[in-house]
């Protein structure tokens, strides 16, 4: 971490959960700002220059979603979104303008600082150097060389296989929705045939996870998208 | 066919048959008590021109019966009171039995031309007026607002057209016996299986033996550009004897002219409910979408900062700590049960919107299991599906739903340290999957009931819940397409929950040469 506390834009309107997830940043060693509304949000994060961005998507001046794609026009910082459960839609759209996480409502305290950890970690390590070779359970990838190894035994992947995991591999702990997948591995005319990514995805799982069926790495996130865990 | 003349009102100028006869057996007398005094002064020839001027009157305004009657009586007439000898039928002079005969020849013919030609204006004229009548009728079925309306016009024209009554029986209508028409308020008495048998055949249904019972004794299909809409019932109130080619073509215009109005009128139905749907359906989110915000905000302010209480640094005491922790608990449970509460709410203020996609099933059992997460911790997961199962089209959020609550449920019935099993297996067009557990097994008693509301299996147990689980993993199994079965273990296992999905016709993923 640098020398200075990084900076975190909350943008709620409910008061109670301002204070505990305030708290809980602080926690992180986080200096929190507070913005109630959008219009309030977006005026920070212009004179503020967050380091992360923690937005409720149910904001009384408008729709979360508008303040992303706003924000996304001239800033790169990472959005942790706070939606409710059955707003599919919200969430797909609030990633598919640029968030990188979600979190839904209600949601553990423990949960809210691991995903906090894990998106700062990211804007950092981006600063830096990428390494080529990713390690995840016993699997070893390396990108530079397009070799990919099991337990010290070489996996052979398919090229489509391989582009869905260097794709998964480049964005860890961040959900990529189906649409986005569909379009950067098949292209633009594959985006709503799910099933391609569904098949592909149970490949990789078949090949790299120890129980393809709760597998450790490649989670689902439900009618949203994927998700891939160091 | 004479009582259809005498009491059609479109036929206007005949009187019954012994008036017609009365009258031209009086003309024909008129006529010789008129000649009588002319004998002296006039040929027979000329009276025999006023016997034929007599019976050609007669047959233009009486009709061609009467011209042939009054053809006869004149020449019986002119002989009796004419001829030498007169008052006797004998004959002087055989010539005038010529005169007999051409007078009767040219009597009956220009008799049955007259009438042919007065029979042929009359028709030609009832015909106009009815296709008038036809016009003016589609003009206004057209127009017409509702179901009733149309009733009523139809009613109206077979009422000044054939003095019968009509009754239009739609394949939703209760199926009674009476159907009132409106115009006179009388009663059509129908015959429900020639409804039934016009309605499906498509064709004319026609039965005399009923009108004697007091039926409606012709069924006209209204067939309309897909199917049949329903049935024209007609009754005559008589027995309609023979049905004139015109009369049935002038019913059979009419069953279409109603049948189009008919369907004019469903499809009207059809929009506006559609539109309706629509609009209560984005009522109802927009209703539920609020609702869900309101509980929810508290609920997550309260999970988080009872959270929040047991990271407080430094700690607190072991006992404030037990309450904070206790508080997290509730309000979890607190926010799981709003969630099946509006789940239900969602589901069933009807019409389940799915999102279905094709994917494999391993995936939702796989992200069911990381959701529940600690709530799983006691009770391995064993998921044994089958290796070739195909993907299969559903909406994953909602068998996500299914599975938790299932895997749930075992969780908190079964003893600590057993697994809850996952199995699937295929047949040729079902793909069925069970969940088991071995705990003690749903009451026998209940396991019929035990998918409906608020119905849970051990009303006494300490454990909580509000019996909606189930019932909401139905509303969706049944939304699937499939159906949810709760059963015991055979080798005295515990509960065991079984639903089908249909399996349908996957996409193809075509392989990649790699």
């Amino acid at each position: 971490m640098s020398a200075a506390a990084p900076k975190v834009l909350l943008i709620e309107d409910e008061k109670q959960i301002r204070r505990f997830v305030r708290a809980a940043l602080e926690e992180e060693g986080c200096q929190v700002i507070e913005a109630e509304t959008m219009a309030q949000g977006l005026i920070e994060a212009g004179s503020r220059k967050p380091d992360l961005l923690v937005l409720d998507l149910g904001l009384p001046d408008g729709n979360g979603v508008d303040l992303i794609r706003d924000l996304r026009g001239w800033s790169d910082v990472p959005i942790l979104i706070l939606s409710a459960r059955s707003q599919e839609n919200d969430k797909i759209d609030a990633l598919d303008a640029g968030a990188d996480d979600y979190l839904t409502k209600p949601f553990a305290v423990g949960e809210l600082r691991a995903r906090v950890r894990a998106l700062l970690r990211r804007s950092y390590r981006n600063s830096e150097a990428a390494t080529p070779v990713v390690e995840f359970g016993d699997v070893t990838v390396d990108l530079s060389r397009r070799l990919v190894s099991r337990g010290g035994e070489t996996v052979h992947l398919t090229p489509l296989e391989y582009r869905l995991l260097a794709t998964l591999l480049g964005h860890p702990g961040r959900v990529l929705t189906q649409r986005n997948l569909l379009r950067e591995i098949w292209g633009p005319s594959y985006v709503e045939s799910s099933h391609y990514l569904r098949v592909y995805v149970g490949h990789l799982r078949q090949k790299l996870e120890d129980d393809p069926t709760q597998p450790k790495h490649f989670l689902t996130e439900t009618g949203v998208g994927y998700r891939f865990q160091p | 066919m004479k009582k259809t003349e005498s009491q059609a009102t479109s036929r206007p100028g005949r009187q019954s048959p012994i008036g017609q006869f009365a009258l031209t057996i009086a003309a024909c007398i008129g006529t010789t008590l008129l000649a009588t005094p002319l004998l002296g002064h006039l040929d027979l020839a000329n009276i025999v021109m006023l016997f034929l001027l007599t019976v050609l009157l007669i047959a233009v305004t009486l009709g061609r019966n009467a011209a042939v009657l009054a053809s006869i009586l004149s020449v019986l007439l002119f002989d009796i009171f004419f001829v030498e000898p007169r008052f006797s039928l004998a004959v002087d002079n055989i010539q005038y039995l010529v005169t007999f005969a051409v007078m009767l020849a040219t009597a009956l013919i220009t008799g049955q031309l007259a009438a042919g030609l007065k029979q042929g204006a009359q028709e030609a004229r009832i015909r106009e007026q009815r296709t008038q009548a036809l016009y003016e009728l589609a003009r206004q079925l057209a127009g017409a607002p509702t179901l009733e309306r149309v009733r009523e016009l139809a009613g109206h024209f077979v009422e000044i057209q054939f003095a019968a009554h009509v009754a239009i029986i739609l394949p939703t209508d209760q199926p009674e016996n009476d159907v009132p028409t409106s115009p006179t308020g009388a009663t059509v008495r129908v015959e429900p299986h020639l409804v039934r048998v016009a309605l499906d055949s498509g064709q004319l249904v026609r039965s005399d033996a009923v009108s004697e019972l007091g039926l409606a004794s012709l069924y006209l299909p209204l067939r309309a550009s897909l199917r049949s809409r329903g049935v024209l019932a007609v009754d005559f109130g008589y027995d309609p004897g023979y049905l004139e080619a015109e009369t049935q073509s002038l019913l059979e215009a009419l069953a279409s002219l109603v049948a189009v109005a008919v369907e004019r009128l469903d499809y009207v139905d059809i929009t506006q409910r559609k539109e309706l749907t629509i609009q209560s359906e984005r009522l109802r989110s927009s209703i539920l979408s609020a609702l869900s915000h309101d509980l929810r905000t508290p609920l997550t302010a309260l999970v988080g900062l009872a959270d929040s209480l047991s990271l407080v640094k430094p700690p607190l005491p072991a006992t404030a700590l037990d309450t904070a922790l206790a508080m997290h608990e509730q309000a979890a449970r607190l926010a799981g049960l709003v969630d099946n509460l509006l789940d239900m709410a969602r589901l069933n203020a009807g019409g389940v919107t799915l999102r279905r996609e094709w994917q494999p099933l391993e995936e939702v059992i796989g992200a069911s299991i990381k959701l529940l997460g600690s709530a799983l911790a006691s009770h391995p997961v064993r998921v044994s599906l089958p290796p070739d199962l195909p993907l299969i089209e559903f909406d994953a959020v909602l068998l996500e739903r299914v599975f938790c609550n299932l895997l749930e449920n075992a969780a908190k019935y079964a003893p600590e340290g057993t697994p809850i099993e996952i199995v699937a297996s295929q047949s040729s067009d079902l793909v069925t999957v069970r969940v088991s557990d071995h705990g003690p097994g749903f009451p026998t008693a209940k396991r019929d009931e035990l998918f409906n509301m608020f119905v849970r299996g051990e009303t006494e147990s300490g454990k909580l819940g509000t019996g909606l689980g189930l019932a909401i993993c139905r509303t969706i199994i049944e939304a699937h397409g499939g159906r949810i079965d709760a059963d015991k273990m055979p080798d005295g296992g515990g509960a065991s929950v079984c639903f089908t999905l249909p399996k349908g016709l996957p996409p193809t993923v075509e392989e990649e040469k790699s």
